[in-house]
C-alpha cells in the first residue's frame, strides 16, 4: 500500500512531516480536500486515515479539546459526494467531544456506505494473559484501571473494557447513565461496590506497573491503603440497559498500563493486561501501533470494518457524557442519548501474531 | 506433597533491584499470580547474607515479616524445608559454596533452588546433582526468562522436527537507550539469559534435547561472514528482531519504524557483537548473538524442519516490581511444594557445561571446539 498524500494541520517545533515526506517521496497538500483528491478535480485515493490528537487547539470549559476530527471527517465526506464515489476511513480516538457530531458522522458513513472504523490502538494490542472473553459469555460487569486524564486516555480505558464487555449474552444493548467522580469518593463507592471491589483487585493484579507499595512492589494495594494514599483518583461508573456495568478508573501515579476484570455471572473472572510497550519508558516504538495499522490495511484491502462503528460511537458518548457528568458536580447523569446496540464481532481481532 | 512452614535464604548480598530482592520479597510478601495477589505459603524465614550482616533494605524485612537475618548459612538452613539462593546479580557466577552448604544441611525431603546457573562447571553441577539425590534433596537452577511471558504467546509443537534456531540478546544497555527493564549484565549473564531463553523452546524439538556436539565462538567481523555464509540464519535473526521493542538505530532518532536486517543495518550498529554456534547432536544449529546495540530485549526464532518460522520475545516486565519474577515464584512454590521439576535437571547440567566452555580462552578462538563432554540428552 502506497501513502499517496498528506494533510497536516499544525507545524509545531520537533515536527517530523517535512523529513518523512521528502524520504519518503509523500507530497504535503496545503489542504484536506487536495490530499484527498492529490490535487485533481476528484477523489484520487483508496483510504482516508484521520489522526488528530495533539496540537495546539481550543479547549472547553468542561476540560475537552476541540480536536479538528469531525471537521476532517466532514471535509472527507464533502469530497466523497462530490466525486460520487467513497472509500474506507479510520478515525483516530473517539469521534468527536459533541454527541452529535459523533452521531452525524456514523450517520454519514451508512448514508454514503463507506466502512468506518475508529477507535483506541487498546482493544487490539497483545493481551497478557491471551485471553478471549466467549462470544455470548454471561458477563455482568467490566472495570479498567488504567491511567491518563479526562479526554484523552480515559477513551482508552472505555475502549479497553468495551471490547470485552460487548461480547457479553445478548451484546451490547446502550448505556443507561453515568457518574464521573474524582477524589476519595471515588473509594467510597468501590468500598460500597461488593463485585467492582472484586473485579478492581483482579484488574489490579495484572498491572506491571502498579507503584502502590514502594517498599514491596511486587505487592498490591489494598482499598484501605488507596483512601490513604492516593486521594485524587478519578473513576467513571456506567449502567448499561440491560443491568450491565463498567466502571473505568484512572489512576495517575499509581499505574502507567491498561489492565481488564470482567465478571461473569456464577463468579468466573475474566482479567489480562493490554500491553502497551510505551516509549520512552519501556519501548524504542509504539508498536501497539502495529495491530491498528494492520487492521487499517486490511480494511482498505477488504472494504470492511474489523468491528462494528458503533463500538467507538458508544464508547466516545460515554467519554462525553462522563465529562458532562464531572462538570456538573458528579452527579448521576441518565444518558437517554446512548441507546446505542450492536453486536461484537466473532473475533475481538486482539493480536495474537 | 511438602508441607511449607520455613523457607531459608542464602545471598551474596541483598540490594535493590536485584533477583535477591525479588524473590526474597516474593516469598515473604507474596506475588501476583492468574490475576490474583498469592500470600506466601510459608510462615517464617531466615536469611544469610554473605557481603553484609545486616543491610539496611533487610532490617527493614525482618520489622515487617517473621524473617529472621543470622550470622552462617548453616544457621539459616536449620528446619528449613526450602532453600533459596541467589548471586549478586543476574550472571554472576554461582555461589558453589552455597548450594553445597544447602545440600549438605538441608533435612532430607527439602528442596533447594538456585537462581541463575547450578554451578560454574558441569563436574560441579553433577556432583550436585548426584548429592540432591543422595540426600533425597529436590534440587534445580534457572532464572524467569524460562518462564516469563512470550509475546505472542507461542511454543514448539513438541516433537516437531526443527532444523535452525537462534536467539539475540543484550549484554549492556546502550547510552540514552530507552530504560532496560534490568541492570546492565556481564557477559556470562547475557549468555545465561539466552540460554535460559532458548534451550526451554527447542528442547520441545523431535527426540527432545540431544546434547551440544560442538560449539563455536565468533565476535565482530567473522560474526557477520559467517551469516553471509549462511552459518547462522538472517532470515531467522529478522524473524527475532521483528518480535523486539526495542530496536535501536534510527527509532531512537524520532520513533521512525526500520527494517534493520533488510536495510543492512545491524552490523553497524552492533557494538562489540558477538555470538555462539551451537551444534547439537541431532544435527540442529543454535546461535546466541549477544548484539548490543541493535536490541534491548529477547527475541528467539525457530525454524521448524516443514517451513515457517515461529518467533517471539521472551517479555521481561518492568522495574521496580519485574513481575517476571512472580512467575518464577510461583513455579519455584510448586517446585518446593510438590518437589516436581518443571523442567529438567539436565538443562541446569547443560546450561551450565555450556557456560563454562564459553568463558575458557581456548574456546573463544573462532575455531570449531568439539564438546564431548556436553552430550546431555534430555526430554522436554
Amino acid at each position: 500500500m502506497e501513502l499517496a498524500g498528506l494533510y497536516v494541520d499544525q507545524f509545531p517545533d520537533g515536527d517530523l512531516t517535512r523529513d518523512r515526506a521528502r524520504r519518503h517521496r509523500v507530497k504535503v497538500f496545503p489542504t484536506v480536500e487536495e490530499a484527498l483528491t492529490l490535487g485533481r478535480s476528484s477523489l484520487a485515493i483508496d483510504g482516508v486515515v484521520i489522526i488528530a490528537e495533539h496540537g495546539l487547539y481550543p479547549r472547553t470549559e468542561k476540560g475537552q479539546t476541540l480536536y479538528p476530527r469531525h471537521e476532517f471527517f466532514q471535509r472527507t465526506v464533502k469530497v466523497f459526494e462530490s466525486s460520487g464515489r467513497s472509500v474506507p476511513l479510520f478515525n483516530d480516538k473517539h469521534l468527536s467531544t459533541d454527541w452529535k457530531e459523533c452521531l452525524a458522522m456514523v450517520e454519514a458513513s451508512k448514508r454514503l456506505g463507506f466502512p468506518f472504523f475508529a477507535g483506541s490502538s487498546l482493544p487490539v494490542t497483545w493481551r497478557i494473559p491471551a485471553v478471549e472473553v466467549p462470544l455470548g459469555a454471561p458477563l455482568v460487569e467490566s472495570v479498567c484501571v488504567c491511567y491518563g486524564g479526562l479526554d484523552s486516555y480515559d477513551i482508552h480505558g472505555l475502549e479497553t473494557a468495551q471490547c470485552m464487555s460487548e461480547r457479553r449474552a445478548g451484546g451490547e444493548t446502550g448505556v443507561k447513565s453515568v457518574q464521573a467522580v474524582r477524589g476519595v469518593k471515588v473509594w467510597e463507592m468501590v468500598a460500597e461496590r461488593e463485585s467492582t471491589q472484586r473485579l478492581f483487585s483482579a484488574a489490579l493484579a495484572r498491572s506491571f506497573t502498579c507503584r502502590g507499595n514502594d517498599r514491596y512492589s511486587c505487592t498490591v494495594p489494598d482499598l484501605d491503603w488507596l483512601k490513604r494514599n492516593h486521594r485524587n483518583p478519578l473513576a467513571y461508573f456506567y449502567e448499561h440497559l440491560d443491568g450491565f456495568r463498567t466502571s473505568v478508573f484512572l489512576l495517575n501515579g499509581l499505574v502507567s498500563d491498561f489492565s481488564y476484570a470482567g465478571l461473569e455471572r456464577g463468579g468466573r473472572i475474566h482479567s489480562c493486561q493490554m500491553f502497551l510497550p510505551m516509549p520512552p519508558a519501556y519501548s524504542t516504538l509504539a508498536d501497539f501501533f502495529n495491530p491498528l495499522v494492520k487492521h487499517i490495511e486490511q480494511m482498505i484491502l477488504d472494504g470492511a470494518a474489523p468491528y462494528p462503528v458503533e463500538r467507538t460511537l458508544l464508547t466516545s458518548g460515554m467519554t462525553l457524557f462522563a465529562i458532562e457528568s464531572l462538570y456538573r458536580g458528579g452527579i448521576q447523569l441518565p444518558t437517554p442519548e446512548l441507546k446505542v446496540a450492536y453486536a461484537a464481532p466473532t473475533q475481538s481481532c486482539f493480536w495474537r501474531a | 506433597m511438602r508441607t511449607l512452614r520455613k523457607i531459608a535464604f542464602l545471598l551474596e548480598e541483598f540490594s535493590k533491584p536485584s533477583p535477591a530482592q525479588q524473590l526474597v520479597d516474593r516469598f515473604l510478601a507474596g506475588w501476583l499470580m492468574d490475576g490474583e495477589f498469592r500470600r506466601s505459603p510459608f510462615e517464617s524465614a531466615s536469611a544469610y547474607v554473605m557481603l553484609s550482616t545486616n543491610p539496611p533494605d533487610l532490617e527493614q524485612r525482618t520489622k515487617d515479616f517473621k524473617l529472621t537475618v543470622v550470622p552462617r548459612a548453616e544457621q539459616a538452613i536449620e528446619s528449613a524445608d526450602a532453600v533459596i539462593i541467589a548471586s549478586r546479580k543476574p550472571g554472576a557466577l554461582a555461589n558453589e559454596r552455597f548450594v553445597r552448604i544447602a545440600l549438605d544441611s538441608l533435612p532430607a525431603g527439602g528442596a533447594c533452588f538456585t537462581h541463575g546457573a547450578l554451578a560454574n562447571s558441569l563436574e560441579q553441577a553433577r556432583e550436585f546433582a548426584t548429592l540432591a539425590r543422595s540426600r533425597q534433596i529436590d534440587l534445580l537452577a534457572g532464572t524467569p526468562l524460562c518462564i516469563t511471558w512470550r509475546l505472542p504467546e507461542v511454543n514448539l509443537p513438541l516433537a516437531t522436527p526443527l532444523s535452525e534456531a537462534l536467539i539475540v540478546v543484550q549484554a549492556n544497555p546502550s547510552p540514552g537507550q530507552a530504560s532496560p527493564p534490568s541492570p546492565p549484565s556481564s557477559l556470562r549473564g547475557a549468555e545465561l539469559h539466552a540460554l535460559e531463553g532458548l534451550l526451554p523452546v527447542i528442547e520441545r524439538r523431535r527426540g527432545g534435547e540431544s546434547g551440544v556436539r560442538s560449539i563455536r565462538f565468533l565476535e565482530d567481523a567473522a560474526l557477520w561472514k559467517a551469516g553471509a555464509r549462511g552459518e547462522w540464519s538472517w532470515p531467522l535473526l529478522a524473524a527475532a528482531l521483528s518480535r523486539s521493542h526495542s530496536p535501536q538505530g534510527d527509532a531512537l532518532l524520532d520513533g521512525r519504524t526500520q527494517d534493520l536486517v533488510g536495510l543492512g543495518l545491524v552490523p553497524n550498529l552492533a557494538r562489540n557483537p558477538r555470538g555462539w554456534l551451537i551444534e547439537h547432536r541431532d544435527g540442529l544449529r543454535s546461535a546466541v548473538l549477544v548484539l548490543d546495540g541493535v536490541v534491548a530485549d529477547f527475541n528467539f526464532a525457530v525454524q521448524p524442519r516443514g517451513g515457517g518460522i515461529i518467533s517471539s520475545q521472551l517479555y521481561r516486565a518492568p522495574t521496580p516490581a519485574e513481575h517476571h519474577f512472580s512467575r518464577l515464584a510461583a513455579v519455584m512454590e510448586e517446585f518446593f511444594r510438590t518437589g516436581k521439576s518443571p523442567w529438567p535437571l539436565e538443562r541446569n547440567l547443560l546450561i551450565a557445561g555450556l557456560l563454562e566452555r564459553f568463558g575458557q580462552p581456548s574456546s573463544r578462538t573462532g575455531r570449531t571446539v568439539p564438546t564431548p563432554n556436553l552430550g546431555i540428552a534430555y526430554p522436554s
